[in-house]
């Protein structure tokens, strides 16, 4: 308590004094380690073309997401900053984030986002982030291990059964993260986006929004559902009755964990996307092995769906990253200009390639080297079929309220009593009249 | 007494305002923000979206849901699990035998204890949770040494006994300021009244126990008021080792409150748990600092 009270003078009085300083002309940008590659090169090109010094605050990836929105909320955020797309529209709502409408007059590149995907980082009608890269979700394998654990390659799960059945198989041979299922509260979106939606969408039938966290027919969050249940149980049968250990999802650093968990052939099956064809070894793609000893090491199929009747076969749910403009920047077209100088064609779509990427704009999708890459032409495939999430304000309490029910599935609570606990949380945070239940 | 002091500066009301400003503005800020985590334990405010902005007051809600909405308590036990086990018991148990035993001693061995000690004070926390994150993994170092030369099968510790470890995590982190303040304390023993004692005949374990420790009661309350209040509010070594987890095993109420505050992004409850955790941190203190009174 002195400690942190003595900080916080110390930060409140610096601060005080920052702000009798007259402002420098310098934009200032926060963006995530692992988006350096793309990041980085553009700085330097706006650097090299205005003249203007840059202020580039790169973040650790843990924790990236609470710290964006406290920075933004206490006004100290700089004045462009990299978002997950599902945060955008709940930051627009309040007012931190600076609409990005008018490039569409001033920049001539602006007309080749993909609309989807403009209107995913929209709010009210405008649009507050461009987005990076967007993405699908898949079951990756190890296929060492599962040679060892004999299972048919390629692996072409049809059900939850068959995933279940080829993680018991890993199991018995001696794998010990036989299926990395993201979970708890520590991995944040991960653990909804990766684990616990892919999982949703193929519990029950995608009628009435069953499937989902929100029926968007009635704009009601969905407090309890057969589908929620059954994923539940399915987190459960994966922790608790199978013994998946859990610590990959708490460790210091959970991706650098899953890494070391692969490298030393300790992993079965991973609940991940399609940027882990890059950042399985590095994010960066600093290093990577080749495409073929890549391919010698892993494999991938689409996530099945639960088996249960009417449920899709096959599931997907895409998210992406984009980057805005904060409302207080004190130059914005300075800070525009940052922001298309990262996405000119050149740098942007070299970063695409280079990290297997999927496009968010056709003049890079549509481009021979983009179309003629076997990996994002599969991927590609996959997006055919996929949805988005609830990306409206709300969304990411929603999220930590479903991370800290898996948490409790890994504590060994009951299925029953982590729904009711879901439930009266949606309806502490929404209104009674705001949550629905599905029978 | 008052013609003792500079006339011209007790009359100069301005002056003697002056001086006291950077006081003022001290305790002006510290009160500032207790004031606002206490008003906004009353209200709805989020981190983000629509209640950031237009938030209501909600009365007692947010304090009623930490009796009836699973967490609070949970957190609370295992904050006084921790706090107990590493801090009371680990660091100021152990600080204080380490002291005690060698104490007036100039040889190698205080050296080596003492340097190794204040390496696990001295270290950030965040590369003391990588060290004991690899210390503890499956191929790390108590596996190697301790479990797999035995033919025993590697134990994850992490998974298995989060508690425990990150509670000797803290006990190595922060023996080294008990260790510190025994050591100056028991220093402080004259030697004569020790020497009677012995003269007197008491064995080596009564000369601690009825001379000793008496004496330096005050600062064992000191001591005690200062590392509970540092553990009950510890996050950065938790955090960074395990989140909190897995699952909940390890969700400290620093770790909750974090979680609440700035994942689920609910700043009112958030205020409403660091209001709780500022009455609980506020009795323990009043006990430790009738301890320190001097007995009549």
């Amino acid at each position: 308590m002195l400690k942190t009270g003595l900080l916080t003078t110390v930060a409140t009085l610096s601060l005080a004094l920052g702000a009798t300083v007259p402002a420098h002309a310098e934009v200032s940008i926060m963006y995530a380690e692992w988006l350096s590659s793309l990041v980085e090169p553009g700085i330097e090109a706006f650097k090299a073309e205005t003249g203007e010094a840059v202020n580039a605050i790169k973040l650790p990836s843990q924790g990236y997401d609470q710290r964006i929105a406290l920075d933004l909320s206490a006004g100290t955020a700089a004045d462009v900053v990299q978002m997950d797309s599902f945060m955008v529209s709940e930051l627009a709502s309040a007012g931190y984030l600076a609409p990005l409408d008018g490039l569409a007059d001033t920049w001539d590149q602006y007309q080749y986002y993909m609309p989807g995907l403009l209107e995913v980082a929209s709010y009210n009608g405008a649009v507050y982030g461009l987005p990076t890269d967007t993405d699908v979700r898949m079951l990756w394998y190890d296929k060492s291990n599962f040679e060892k654990a004999g299972i048919a390659m390629p692996w072409q799960p049809k059900s939850w059964d068959d995933v279940l059945d080829a993680a018991q198989k890993l199991k018995d041979a001696g794998v010990e993260y036989f299926f990395q299922l993201p979970a708890g509260t520590k991995q944040g979106e991960a653990t909804t986006m990766q684990g616990f939606y892919m999982a949703l969408l193929g519990a029950d039938t995608p009628e009435g929004d069953r499937n989902r966290l929100r029926n968007r027919e009635t704009g009601q969050w969905i407090g309890d559902s057969p589908a929620i249940r059954r994923t539940f149980e399915f987190f459960k049968t994966v922790y608790g009755d199978m013994g998946m250990p859990a610590d990959l999802n708490y460790a210091t650093d959970p991706g650098a964990a899953v890494r070391a968990a692969l490298a030393d052939d300790q992993l079965g099956i991973l609940a991940s996307g399609s940027w882990e064809d890059a950042c399985l070894w590095d994010c960066n793609g600093v290093d990577l092995p080749s495409r073929e000893e890549r391919d010698a090491m892993v494999g991938w199929t689409p996530w099945p769906g639960s088996g249960e009747p009417d449920t899709k076969a096959t599931t997907n749910i895409s998210g992406g990253w984009t980057i805005g403009v904060n409302a207080n920047a004190a130059d914005k077209a300075l800070a525009e200009k940052l922001v298309t100088t990262i996405f000119d064609v050149g740098n942007f779509k070299e970063w695409t390639l280079a990290n297997h990427r999927m496009a968010v704009r056709t003049d890079i999708s549509e481009s021979p080297e983009y179309m003629q890459d076997p990996y994002l032409a599969a991927a590609t495939k996959l997006a055919a079929d996929t949805t988005g999430r609830d990306t409206v304000p709300g969304y990411q309490t929603v999220s930590a309220l479903i991370q800290q029910a898996t948490a409790d599935i890994l504590d060994g609570a009951d299925v029953d009593q982590v729904v009711q606990d879901y439930h009266d949380a949606l309806v502490d945070e929404f209104g009674p009249e705001n949550v629905m239940v599905y029978e | 007494m008052r013609n003792q002091a500079n006339p011209w500066l007790t009359n100069n009301l301005f002056v003697l305002g002056l001086g006291m400003l950077p006081a003022l503005v001290l305790i002006a800020v510290l009160l500032y923000f207790t004031a606002w985590a206490f008003a906004f334990s009353f209200t709805d405010l989020a981190l983000v979206g629509r209640k950031s902005v237009e938030w209501s007051w909600v009365g007692l809600e947010n304090f009623e849901r930490l009796f009836t909405r699973r967490g609070f308590l949970e957190s609370l036990w295992t904050t006084i699990i921790f706090v107990f086990f590493s801090a009371i018991v680990g660091q100021s148990v152990l600080g204080f035998l380490l002291a005690a035993a060698l104490r007036g001693r100039n040889s190698v061995l205080k050296n080596v204890v003492e340097v190794s000690i204040m390496l696990g004070w001295l270290l950030p926390d965040i590369v003391a949770a990588f060290l004991w994150s690899a210390t503890t993994a499956q191929t790390g170092l108590l596996n190697s040494l301790f479990v797999v030369p035995f033919g025993l099968k590697p134990i994850n510790f992490i998974n298995e006994f989060a508690l425990p470890v990150v509670t000797i995590a803290n006990i190595w982190k922060g023996t080294a300021w008990s260790y510190l303040l025994f050591s100056a304390a028991l220093d402080s023993v004259s030697r004569e009244i020790v020497e009677a004692a012995k003269v007197d005949g008491a064995t080596p374990l009564q000369r601690i126990v009825r001379v000793q420790l008496p004496i330096i009661r005050p600062h064992i309350a000191t001591n005690m008021l200062f590392i509970t209040i540092w553990t009950f509010t510890y996050f950065p070594l938790i955090y960074a080792l395990t989140g909190g987890g897995p699952g909940r095993q390890t969700e400290t109420l620093a770790v909750f409150l974090y979680n609440q505050s700035f994942s689920r992004g609910n700043l009112g409850f958030g205020s409403a748990i660091s209001v709780a955790m500022l009455v609980i941190v506020g009795a323990l203190s009043l006990i430790y600092l009738r301890m320190l009174r001097e007995p009549k």
